[in-house]
């Protein structure tokens, strides 16, 4: 069959919704400077996570005990730990673990906090009480703290580490979703549904979630460098990720500080790895909570 | 207002028991007690089930759960939290010290981060948009993306390469020797008063320039007044009260939540005691310190609301 010649609407039409995304895009990076680069970060956090095993110069579990502690060179352009280990490709590998934790803590946390949050506003009462005092509750704990009792009771590795993050993230994500929900109850495409006779699941899911999408994205993109920040901080006390997985936190942890002074690279390069991820996801996040929350825009 | 202050104080007591509640459960949940993590300690696995049983009866193990948690509420409402299971000892004596120490370390901190948060937040919002602004931006969501663990290591490396010196590892008290006290403890203050500086920072530049906006700022300038004078005298009164609502909301859980950065700057602080506490699962030290550190927070809370209403005369307390 042959190729039906395109009409110049067509081409336009089709091209469109490409160019409207790129030009948001550049608006994005001329507007929000900081957030663009913050962007390029992640962006990069990302690809570098996806294309570890081509980028990384050595396998991040390989010892080499013939070149422990050495210092960066030619071949291992960020030096090894005490295990002979190639510093780079941990810290690349680590990448993984950082945006695995990072997304995996912030989703669960998020849509947990925004399914009690929606709930809670959304049959009021007693419910919305006896919610919210819980939330009380769990607000009187330090971060860390409650993460560490979770990790006490389900024990380390990535799975649980994973679930330990997300547990100080429900309530707070419920409360700032509940708020917005309260004020979307009252407005009448809620009741229009109720007099359609839908179920509360279809209302709460399908009605009211979709409106708090804005300040639940900003929470969880907020979250996504506090989990980095907080998995770091959990695989650094040895409560995290285990040997011999590649794991920022874990790569400053016991050599990392005994050798400090005679092999500074252990523990100098992946902290910048950290910050620099935590940075980017910061950088992003305050940025996108500035476009898309009107009350805060600045310019 | 003395009814509102009653009120609030009341409200604190369901909040409180709902972490005892809360914290009893779990440590229930976590996996073994602490007679077999003193067996596991001491390296012998093998002991005999009559053994572990009779130290499980003395320090009221076999009871059953709702008998040991009226015990332990009982004694909490005398102020009595017991003795700690590990080493016997009054909860209130291990904790004493290391409550000096954390005291002293969230006060510098929380001076540390007022004093930073304050004046950058302010040059932010004034020169919005400027290079100015961008650079406090960027150094304030450096110091939210640094681990302050990170910052103590690197902090530590430089003194050591560079001046061949390093900060006591042993705690003094402030009244036994201030020159050996602060020379240890102003390094994690700084590591930890620069990341929550952060916070305050950029709080203090948002509520700058919402209140920049305000009416009666344009009439302060329309009469001519002084960018400097319309600062101190008319905005930052009415700006401060966010920034130092969430440093003092921070200031409980620096009390015990520097986990991390007491490790590494081998301080010996209540963060330290309550992640051995919770290894050693000893149960009683564990539920004192989150007890501790709930009331704090609690108070903290109680005390801003409290300011607020007495500081804004639009707030009304019910």
């Amino acid at each position: 069959m042959a190729v039906t010649p395109r009409t110049v609407e067509e081409l336009t039409r089709a091209a469109a919704p490409r160019s409207q995304a790129i030009g948001a895009v550049l608006d994005f990076i001329r507007q929000r400077p900081l957030g663009a680069l913050g962007g390029a970060i992640i962006l990069a956090m990302a690809v570098v996570a996806a294309t570890a095993g081509l980028l990384a110069p050595f396998d991040p579990l390989e010892t080499d005990y013939a070149a422990m502690l050495a210092a960066p060179d030619a071949s291992h352009w960020l030096g090894t730990d005490a295990y002979g280990r190639d510093v780079l490709s941990r810290i690349i590998y680590g990448s993984r673990t950082a945006l695995m934790v990072g997304l995996g803590a912030s989703f669960i946390g998020a849509t947990l906090g925004a399914v009690i949050g929606v709930g809670s506003a959304y049959f009021g009462g007693r419910i919305d009480l006896v919610v919210s005092r819980v939330m009380d509750v769990f607000f009187a704990f330090p971060v860390i703290i409650l993460a560490l009792a979770v990790v006490a009771i389900l024990g380390t590795g990535l799975g649980n580490v994973i679930l330990a993050i997300a547990t100080p993230m429900v309530p707070r994500c419920a409360r700032v979703v509940r708020s917005s929900a309260l004020s979307i109850r009252e407005l009448p495409y809620v009741d229009a549904a109720r007099a359609a006779g839908f179920g509360h699941r279809r209302i709460i899911l399908r009605h009211m979630l979709p409106n708090v999408m804005a300040p639940l994205l900003i929470m969880a993109t907020a979250f996504l460098g506090e989990a980095i920040l907080l998995e770091a901080s959990l695989s650094f006390l040895g409560l995290g990720v285990q040997e011999p997985i590649a794991a920022w936190g874990l790569m400053l942890r016991g050599a990392a500080v005994e050798f400090a002074e005679t092999a500074p690279w252990m523990a100098i390069f992946p902290g910048l790895a950290i910050s620099l991820g935590v940075f980017g996801f910061n950088l992003f996040g305050d940025s996108l909570r500035d476009a898309l929350d009107p009350k805060l825009r600045t310019q | 207002m003395a009814y509102y202050i009653l009120k609030r104080l009341l409200a604190m007591i369901p909040t409180l028991l709902g972490v005892a509640v809360l914290i009893f459960v779990l440590l229930r949940v976590v996996p073994g007690d602490v007679v077999e993590a003193r067996y596991l300690a001491q390296g012998s696995q093998f002991q005999s089930q009559d053994l572990m049983d009779q130290e499980r009866k003395k320090l009221g193990l076999d009871q059953p759960l709702w008998k040991q948690f009226t015990t332990w509420m009982a004694g909490l409402a005398r102020l009595d939290f017991g003795l700690s299971m590990w080493t016997g000892a009054p909860i209130t004596e291990e904790i004493k010290l290391r409550f000096a120490l954390s005291l002293q370390l969230a006060i510098m901190a929380s001076t540390i981060a007022t004093l930073l948060a304050i004046p950058l937040g302010i040059l932010a919002a004034v020169k919005q948009d400027s290079w100015v602004d961008y650079a406090v931006r960027v150094f304030s969501i450096a110091g939210l993306a640094m681990p302050s663990f990170w910052l103590g290591i690197l902090m530590i490396l430089t003194m050591l390469i560079f001046f061949k010196w390093l900060p006591p590892m042993v705690f003094t008290p402030l009244w036994v020797d201030p020159w050996e006290n602060l020379a240890q403890l102003i390094w994690p203050a700084l590591a930890v008063g620069y990341r929550y500086s952060a916070v305050g920072t950029r709080m203090m530049r948002s509520a700058m320039l919402e209140v920049l906006r305000e009416d009666y700022i344009r009439t302060a300038r329309a009469k001519g007044l002084w960018l400097k004078l319309i600062l101190s005298r008319h905005a930052l009164k009415n700006a401060i009260l966010p920034v130092l609502t969430i440093i003092s909301l921070e200031f409980a859980f620096l009390l015990g939540g520097l986990v991390v950065t007491e490790q590494v700057f081998n301080l010996n602080g209540l963060g330290m005691l309550f992640v051995e506490g919770i290894s050693r699962r000893d149960y009683t030290l564990v539920q004192a310190l989150v007890m501790l550190v709930a009331t704090a927070f609690l108070c903290v809370n109680f005390l801003v609301d409290i300011a607020y209403a007495w500081l804004d005369p639009r707030i009304r307390y019910r």
